[in-house]
């Protein structure tokens, strides 16, 4: 009875949320506020897809700056030096983080722990080489231009208002779908294999075939956030794609909470908006950020989603904490 | 049904068994012991096709399986219950459970006739079934490890080192479950064992494993009273 409760609030808690990032807009019209919300959004694509490989299945991967930059150049070639629409390069973005992720899912087979994150540094690393010094095709340093702006059969979004609202669409699609995929027995097998790999062995289970699902789920919505990426900036160049990127999302991931789409949310929002927000402490910005970001790390292991939920599996450090004196069991 | 002959098995450069052949009939339940390091858990890795074999074959019901991929050697039925309590500790019992069953395509209607035996194999999964796996004590992670098995509906189940850290009592509530899912369901059971005694008194035949090679094969209640096994393996 209290779990069917539960579930209304919560259905009721999430139509209010989308309601209001539905009318946010409309009230705040600043364009600057708009930009930062679709930056916002663009991360939450891309640490939807890195929760289902580092979050779940615990493959450290740092080769996400890479992945998003093959995403993001491919549909910006895609859609000026072919001309095809860019719908065309989203697609086209989509395919190649599919075949991203079969190639790229191999290594982790047989690598684990660090040295598959060296694996996934290099590939990330080559790939910002390449796009660097490949002048003829990507422009190297000066980037590439005049990436035209998503037009939806003719309706041409050339406002940030306009690609809120389509990019918030695509990301309620994404959340819903990346949700339901955690709470499938897939979802499942990728914590498994986190947790106990022998054991998934024993079960019958193929492992290298659910690694690189996972790490597939990781390389589309990779690519596709890059490809969102350089359709919002109409430009492109290879400083953007650098290590730090890879760990800004990681930050995201870890802070927002590992394997949860809330989590995701809320923890791609705080690391985009938040260092806007301490814009006004000018040269000390970036240090209070970091230091409000270290003290959500020590505070709170699991993220911060585990303030909300009563989840058992989320350690809960306060809790523990206060209740020392209790007894132990539960 | 199952019919290993002359392996070779390598670690690399080491070869860990040495021509083993070993067999086990329909219905059976057939022992292996041996100290550390005799090659027992290879020799079921190799089984279930974990390791991969250099020379000779494996055969079950008279098809070659050999080197094939474990997922596969599951589907056909083979089931193996890995040392340790290897149990998902961030995940329920029930949950743990469903895990078992994931290779099969089960009906829901099949799933839960699978689940029921579990729980009246052992009543205490029952019980704890929403319980998390990692806060369980060793035995009732054994039960969960076994029950896991269990759930895809094994031909042939295997057993390696079940009463591993457990006490005495538990380990008696093992071997009892063990003996009820041979007779139950008519299932051959393979079961690894320091506890030789235990494993001998259980089993139809016995297969003595030193450093990679068999030594010894026979029916068990006539090796229990061998006295290089009595001196050997069962303390005097």
């Amino acid at each position: 009875m209290k779990h069917k409760n539960w579930n209304i609030v919560k259905r009721i808690g999430i139509t209010l949320f989308i309601l209001i990032l539905c009318i946010f807009p409309l009230v705040d019209t600043n364009s600057y506020h708009h930009i930062i919300l679709n930056q916002t959004l663009v991360n939450v694509v891309v640490v939807l897809g890195l929760n289902f490989i580092t979050g779940l299945t615990g493959q450290m991967n740092l080769g996400t700056a890479g992945i998003m930059a093959f995403g993001a150049y491919s549909s910006a070639l895609v859609s000026t030096k072919l001309g095809f629409p860019v719908l065309v390069g989203l697609l086209v973005a989509i395919v190649i983080g599919y075949l991203l992720g079969r190639v790229l899912g191999f290594p982790s087979l047989r690598l684990k722990g660090v040295y598959l994150s060296l694996t996934t540094i290099g590939f990330s690393e080559i790939t910002r080489l390449i796009i660097t010094n490949w002048t003829t095709l990507t422009g190297g340093t000066m980037g590439l231009q005049n990436i035209p702006s998503i037009s939806l059969f003719g309706y041409v979004l050339d406002s940030s208002t306009k690609v809120y609202y389509f990019y918030l669409f695509i990301v309620i699609v994404l959340c819903f779908t990346a949700s339901r995929i955690i709470k499938s027995k897939w979802g499942r097998v990728f914590k498994a294999i986190r947790d106990n790999i022998d054991a998934v062995e024993a079960s019958g289970i193929d492992v290298a075939k659910t690694k690189i699902l996972a790490f597939t789920l990781a390389t589309i919505l990779g690519c596709l956030g890059g490809a969102m990426y350089a359709h919002m900036m109409n430009y492109v160049n290879p400083t953007t794609f650098t290590q730090d990127l890879s760990a800004n999302f990681l930050a995201m991931m870890m802070l927002g909470g590992i394997g949860t789409v809330p989590g995701n949310i809320i923890g791609s929002s705080m690391v985009t908006i938040l260092p806007e927000l301490l814009r006004f402490l000018e040269n000390y910005y970036w240090l209070i950020f970091s230091i409000i970001a270290l003290l959500f790390a020590i505070f709170l292991p699991n993220g911060i989603v585990s303030l909300f939920t009563g989840d058992r599996r989320l350690g809960r450090f306060w809790i523990t904490k206060t209740k020392k004196g209790e007894s132990s069991h539960e | 049904m199952l019919k290993v002959e002359n392996i070779d098995v390598f670690y690399g450069e080491v070869q860990a068994l040495f021509n083993v052949s070993f067999e086990i009939n329909d219905t059976e339940i057939v022992s292996i012991i041996g100290a550390n390091g005799a090659g027992k858990t290879t020799l079921m890795k190799t089984i279930v096709g974990i390791n991969k074999v250099r020379r000779g074959s494996i055969k079950y019901h008279g098809k070659v399986i050999s080197n094939l991929a474990p997922h596969h050697s599951i589907y056909e039925g083979i089931v193996y219950v890995p040392e340790g309590r290897e149990v998902f500790p961030q995940m329920s019992v029930f949950e743990n459970l469903e895990m078992g069953a994931f290779s099969k395509k089960y009906t829901r209607g099949q799933f839960n006739e699978a689940l029921q035996e579990v729980f009246e194999l052992f009543p205490r999964l029952k019980e704890r079934s929403g319980q998390l796996a990692g806060t369980m004590s060793g035995g009732e992670q054994q039960m969960l490890a076994i029950g896991r098995g269990m759930m895809s509906n094994p031909k042939l189940i295997m057993f390696d080192e079940p009463s591993l850290g457990l006490a005495p009592v538990i380990v008696d509530e093992m071997f009892d479950a063990i003996v009820a899912i041979n007779r139950k369901k008519n299932t051959p059971v393979i079961i690894v064992e320091q506890n030789a005694f235990m494993a001998m008194s259980i089993s139809d035949r016995t297969y003595v494993l030193e450093v990679g090679n068999v030594t010894t094969k026979g029916i068990s209640s006539e090796l229990l009273n061998s006295p290089d096994i009595k001196k050997a393996y069962l303390g005097g």
